[in-house]
């Protein structure tokens, strides 16, 4: 209950951003704008407007989920607005996990508007709806949600800035640690165990990625998406986890 | 006092305009000298550069962080608008090939890519090798698209004139199952077969028409590959008489004066029966072999088609 007021506040606080409003402008304008291209482009061009769609969601929500993420907790400490919280009898994991479903249904709100400007889109443009769009939405929305844990875990012991930097940093290496794998095959056995060790801790963000599986119509059974949606979910309670351990050590000064 | 005000506003005023008016010069400044240097380099020569010096697909792939198949068709995007320009010139087509063999290494899946980059390469710049070498590329990594093999078929033939590789891209891409444009279209079957048949090689040609006749259940298909079936195990038979008339006149210094001659001289166990309940017409002065049902024989362009009066005309 405590957690979802704090959620709800933590939404209507998030609202006022105008930074969201800009990025949600871009991503339609984006998705939009992928009506134009395809007159100018040589055959399927129904896969030319997924993939900018489908892109422009995946792109703007994570962008969405970096900048927000990170301020969650350090514009609450720079404010000092952290100690009117933090000395009522609330434990702080609640108000981390508050905050981290705040900007979660933030998320969401922002992906459905996106979601259906590109389903407007597709209509208009007579682009068959299938099922594998939803799937892969509902992964990149998982993938969000990862980038999210990774945002408050940064934010709760560092400035906005640094946490903006490592979140995207982040990021960039959940893409390609797949390539980790690849290259400890190559390495003797104790590098190799230690290679698949730091590959199995990082995050794995390409398993959220289905936008090629929509383009090429490849399919996706519901056992991987189980898996997927399982992988994603304890992933983030993870990172949630042990931003909590280390919250509740933090002594604000 | 009153006058100090009257000056500041004055002053205030003044430095609005000299704002306004700084503004508008930088922008215009700045306007000009982008004209200036889009003279320079003529915009399309830019396009062109950039293309040439796209980076390696290996390269390109992993820095687009999952977003493989927007960046490939973004600069699928470019490529079109490239060749959409003006007639290219022949060297020019080593950087196009250049930049679809990134566009299909960045995203191996991109059949389309493969198949109007295969056109291009192979019609417009007539490169054929660099179609040949895109299309394999493709063949790996779609397994279920016939376009690429039909594509390949088709240089081969047409191109290359190696009659036996092209039956044999074709009917890889015959075997695609799925209605059209999902499968191949209805006749790449009966394509293959003619091609097997131009390559000399009408025994293949019937072995592939037997396993599609196998898979296929549509009654209507079925009727079309029998029909098929028996006209080419007409040409096998005509082909098979014929050399061995070749073999007889080597060996004896002439011509059989009958077909019976081959059967007694032991070359054949017995003249074949005609498919369609026809007699095998021998012409001893020319060595060649007619069939009563049919009067022209199998090939994949015969001037003469029209020509024909009797027979499955295919």
């Amino acid at each position: 209950m405590r957690i979802l007021s704090i959620a709800l506040n933590t939404f209507r606080e998030n609202l006022r951003e105008k930074l969201l409003y800009n990025l949600l402008f871009f991503a339609l304008l984006m998705i939009g704008s992928s009506i134009l291209l395809s007159r100018i482009t040589l055959g399927d061009y129904h896969r030319l407007i997924l993939d900018l769609g489908l892109a422009s969601i995946n792109l703007f929500g994570v962008l969405i989920a970096i900048f927000v993420g990170i301020g969650l907790v350090s514009k609450e400490v720079d404010r000092k607005t952290i100690y009117t919280i933090v000395s009522k009898p609330i434990p702080r994991y609640e108000f981390l996990l508050g905050k981290y479903c705040g900007l979660v249904i933030t998320l969401l709100a922002n992906t459905v508007v996106m979601v259906a400007g590109l389903l407007i889109v597709l209509q208009v443009m007579d682009v068959p709806i299938t099922s594998l769009v939803f799937k892969s939405l509902a992964l990149i929305f998982l993938e969000l949600m990862v980038i999210t844990a990774v945002a408050v875990l940064f934010s709760t012991f560092t400035s906005a800035t640094l946490s903006a930097i490592f979140t995207l940093a982040v990021y960039v290496i959940g893409h390609l640690s797949g390539d980790l794998k690849e290259f400890a095959k190559k390495l003797d056995e104790v590098s190799q165990m230690v290679v698949n060790a730091i590959y199995y801790t990082l995050p794995n963000l390409e398993r959220f990625n289905l936008k090629g599986h929509v383009i090429h119509h490849l399919d996706f059974g519901m056992t991987d998406m189980a898996l997927s949606l399982t992988y994603g979910l304890t992933y983030s309670a993870f990172l949630l986890l042990l931003a909590s351990v280390i919250f509740q050590r933090r002594d604000f000064q | 006092m009153y006058r100090v005000m009257r000056f500041e506003v004055l002053h205030a005023k003044r430095q609005h305009l000299l704002f306004f008016l700084a503004l508008v010069l930088l922008l215009s400044a700045s306007l000009f000298t982008q004209y200036l240097l889009e003279q320079r380099s003529q915009g399309r020569a830019a396009k062109l550069e950039q293309l040439r010096l796209l980076p390696k697909g290996e390269i390109l792939r992993p820095a687009l962080l999952g977003y493989q198949q927007l960046g490939a068709d973004l600069l699928w995007l470019r490529v079109v608008q490239v060749l959409g320009d003006r007639v290219v010139r022949d060297k020019d087509y080593e950087w196009l090939y250049h930049a679809l063999d990134v566009i299909t290494t960045v995203d191996p899946k991109y059949v389309y890519a493969y198949e109007a980059g295969g056109v291009v390469l192979a019609e417009l710049a007539s490169r054929v090798d660099l179609s040949n070498r895109l299309l394999e590329k493709g063949l790996a990594p779609n397994p279920s698209s016939w376009q690429i093999p039909f594509r390949l078929g088709f240089n081969h033939f047409f191109h290359l004139g190696d009659h036996t590789r092209a039956a044999e891209y074709m009917a890889q891409a015959a075997r695609i199952p799925g209605p059209f444009p999902i499968g191949p279209p209805h006749y790449t079957a009966r394509l293959a077969s003619r091609l097997y048949v131009q390559g000399k090689n009408p025994e293949v040609a019937l072995e592939f028409l037997e396993a599609m006749l196998e898979q296929t259940t549509d009654e209507l298909v079925r009727e079309k590959l029998q029909r098929r079936i028996r006209r080419i195990s007409l040409e096998r038979d005509l082909q098979m008489l014929e050399q061995q008339i070749r073999q007889y006149a080597d060996s004896r210094g002439r011509r059989p004066a009958s077909l019976m001659e081959l059967v007694l001289a032991g070359l054949l166990p017995g003249i074949p029966s005609e498919p369609y309940g026809g007699d095998y017409l021998y012409d001893s002065k020319t060595g060649k072999v007619m069939s009563s049902t049919h009067d022209e024989r199998m090939g994949v362009y015969v001037p003469a088609d029209s020509l024909a009066t009797r027979g499955d005309v295919e």
